[in-house]
């Protein structure tokens, strides 16, 4: 294989100075990028069912040949490079290998000249694949690490998954950390590094079918989610601690001319505060208590995932050395809570943080479509941080 | 009829997983070997088709030497996305450009024979939306690893995408089932046993293609089929399972017109063999019928049913290749 550079590590400028250059060699293997995105990424893998996908992602990683190539108990695919180093930690590098889009949605990707297009593209086949690409990357640019490198492509993250590959995979890990990487597809310039406290929860509204009511006097299911809807709207909801609630899915109903004798209405509590975002969901449940006791309707929350807040502070060596890197390959920093793999690894106390890879649109419709160009800046910025990493700015 | 052929010459692809097995195989016989995607407005599936076999049969494992393009004049972005992804591309009118002028699959084929140097060409549509290497190394696996088995050929299930990012678990292949297997059927019942003859995925020997006739449209599958037959028997022939293959859906027009194009080709070989007497010429028009405002008016598509020559027979080729004699 080509070697293009070696990387003598001494201080913090000059790995940071080789990263431009690092994105015009990693270019240079574009295909073989592009080609683990789209064997991938056109594998379906709907949460709870990655088994197909797991195996891809295996045979790719194998294909790399990485030092160990296995499963964890949760059948969490993970590759293993070894570091030069016995005693140093290892580093973390996951993506969630499950999308939100079913088996019978067409996977296969167009590719373009500057993009590519397909279900699930950004969340998370692109950090799958670059996931993947990644031990033929460190080779191409002749990288070798102390630590060692895990890769984890986790299950089970979105929706009802709760983050469990995750949660699973940190929980029978054996050893330290040194720190950890997530990827995310998009947007190229995010850098999470705390996650807000979480509550995910369903409300159901279900009617009994053989209700004394005449069919025209029934209540409606969905007139009584607008009712519950109206009424979390006028919660009083704080400045500080930050918190929001967001109503993400409805659905409901049978047809047009039949009183709606169900309905589900999906939502998230977010706070900084672990303790407003259980006081907001206390008062959503007084809600739905009220107004299932005034409408003799069944009205039911069931939690699907909650995370509990946490964060790396602004000044941690990570956080700066990340900014640092960012700023190099000319991308602007931009920081949000992010509810993922991230809030796993923090509330361990790992240092870690989200990225993104690299621009995007209509992320979570079937024509995704990422940019190809600015992915290769994006990958050399999570090889600086990871080389940051194994430096030792996470060991405090 | 040879019934052994379908049991002792039919691959399923994972034979063939082994690819570092192949590369060995083909550097001991100091082979070479070239993939042709013959392309028109193939810009949605084209630089998919190249990237995954640059990646996986070029860098990763050297099993192809050469990947070429042979576009028949794209109006969209087909050649120059080929080249930015890595492909050798020409203009079919380019090549050869002392001969007559042809539009056609089959032309590009052909002239793919010329452009090329190795001694084993590949050929694959540009179309296939979930294009795989296994599309390659499984269709020159038989070439290498059997000392007897000249060309080979894909099959697979067929699901059809529907548009809406929908696809339909099973289907296709009717031209083959109501055109091709009838008429094997009746003439040359051996070649049944080929599961989809038509199937644009195939490769071969240059000794075997440089020395058949390609017709410069859809009937080259056809014709190959028979002609390799002819000469060299079925057990030069294998056939190779490669699961699945998912294209864009055809109207029945538009298969009425692909039949016909096979239906000549095809009575113009067993003519030629005399199988039969046919005592007239054929007419080289399929007159399809449409209706339009109440009133059913005529849709003609001419067929010239042109076919190259043997290309070992054009004195460039022969120059090019150093061929004294045929």
């Amino acid at each position: 294989m080509q070697k293009s550079q070696t990387v003598q590590v001494t201080n913090m400028d000059t790995y940071i100075d080789q990263l431009p250059a690092f994105a015009e060699t990693i270019k240079s293997i574009k295909e073989i990028i592009i080609a683990n995105i789209v064997f991938i990424g056109q594998v379906p893998s709907p949460t709870f069912k990655e088994k197909k996908r797991t195996s891809i992602f295996m045979e790719r990683l194998s294909e790399a040949q990485v030092d160990e190539c296995t499963t964890d108990g949760y059948r969490n695919p993970i590759g293993i490079i070894s570091g030069t180093s016995k005693t140093k930690p290892p580093i973390f590098i996951v993506a969630h290998l499950d999308t939100h889009f079913s088996r019978d949605v067409d996977h296969n990707f167009t590719v373009k000249e500057d993009a590519i297009i397909g279900a699930g593209i950004l969340d998370n086949s692109v950090g799958v694949g670059v996931l993947a690409s990644l031990p033929e990357i460190f080779r191409k640019l002749d990288l070798r690490f102390e630590s060692d490198i895990v890769l984890a492509g986790v299950i089970q993250s979105l929706g009802k998954g709760n983050l469990r590959g995750v949660r699973h995979l940190l929980k029978t890990w054996s050893t330290p950390i040194r720190g950890a990487l997530c990827i995310e597809g998009g947007e190229i310039g995010r850098l999470n590094y705390y996650s807000d406290g979480m509550i995910r929860a369903e409300i159901d509204c279900t009617m009994s079918t053989n209700s004394r009511w005449e069919q025209r006097f029934r209540p409606n299911a969905i007139l009584i989610l607008n009712e519950v809807i109206n009424q979390i709207l006028k919660l009083r909801l704080p400045q500080r601690p930050r918190a929001r609630v967001i109503f993400g899915k409805i659905s409901g109903g049978y047809k047009h001319g039949i009183i709606a004798y169900d309905a589900k209405l999906g939502f998230e509590i977010q706070s900084d505060s672990d303790k407003m975002v259980k006081t907001i969901y206390n008062d959503i449940q007084d809600i739905i208590n009220g107004i299932s006791h005034e409408n003799s309707v069944g009205l039911t929350m069931k939690t699907i995932s909650n995370l509990r807040p946490s964060k790396l502070r602004y000044n941690h060596p990570l956080i700066k050395n990340t900014t640092a890197v960012m700023e190099k390959l000319d991308i602007k920093p931009i920081s949000e809570p992010s509810e993922s793999e991230l809030s796993i690894f923090l509330s361990r106390k790992i240092p870690a943080i989200t990225l993104g890879i690299t621009h995007g649109e209509n992320y979570h419709l079937e024509n995704a479509k990422m940019e190809i160009e600015p992915m290769f800046k994006g990958i050399a910025h999570i090889i600086g941080v990871i080389m940051a990493i194994d430096r030792g700015v996470c060991d405090e | 009829m040879n019934k052994n052929w379908l049991k002792q010459n039919t691959f399923h692809y994972s034979e063939f997983k082994d690819i570092d097995r192949l590369v060995k195989e083909k550097t001991r016989k100091n082979l070479s070997i070239a993939l042709c995607l013959p392309t028109l407005n193939e810009e949605k599936t084209i630089a998919k088709e190249i990237l995954i076999m640059k990646s996986e049969l070029m860098t990763r494992y050297p099993l192809l030497d050469e990947l070429i393009v042979i576009d028949s004049g794209s109006t969209d972005n087909t050649r120059k996305i080929a080249e930015d992804y890595g492909a050798e591309v020409y203009k079919a009118d380019d090549i050869l450009p002392n001969l007559e002028v042809f539009k056609g699959k089959g032309e590009n084929l052909w002239k793919a024979l010329y452009v090329t140097k190795s001694d084993i060409i590949v050929y694959l549509d540009a179309d296939i939306k979930n294009i795989h290497h296994r599309f390659v190394y499984a269709l020159v696996g038989p070439l290498l690893l059997s000392d007897n088995i000249k060309f080979s050929k894909a099959f697979y299930d067929r699901p059809i995408a529907t548009g809406k990012s929908k696809i339909r678990p099973t289907g296709g292949g009717r031209v083959t089932e109501l055109v091709i297997r009838p008429m094997f059927s009746l003439f040359f019942p051996e070649l049944t046993q080929i599961m989809q003859p038509l199937s644009g995925e195939y490769a071969g020997f240059r000794e075997i293609f440089e020395k058949i006739p390609f017709p410069i449209g859809y009937g080259v599958e056809t014709s190959m089929i028979l002609d390799i037959y002819e000469k060299w028997g079925l057990d030069v022939m294998a056939q190779v399972d490669l699961v699945k293959r998912i294209h864009r859906n055809q109207d029945t027009k538009a298969l009425g017109r692909m039949a016909f194009i096979i239906l000549k080709t095809f009575c113009n070989r067993i003519e030629k063999l005399g199988l039969v007497n046919i005592n007239r010429d054929l007419f080289n028009k399929m007159i399809q019928y449409n209706l339009v405002k109440n009133e059913y008016q005529p849709d003609i598509f001419k067929i010239e049913g042109v076919e190259r020559p043997p290309i070992v027979e054009i004195a460039e080729y022969r120059e090019k290749f150093n061929i004294q004699d045929l």
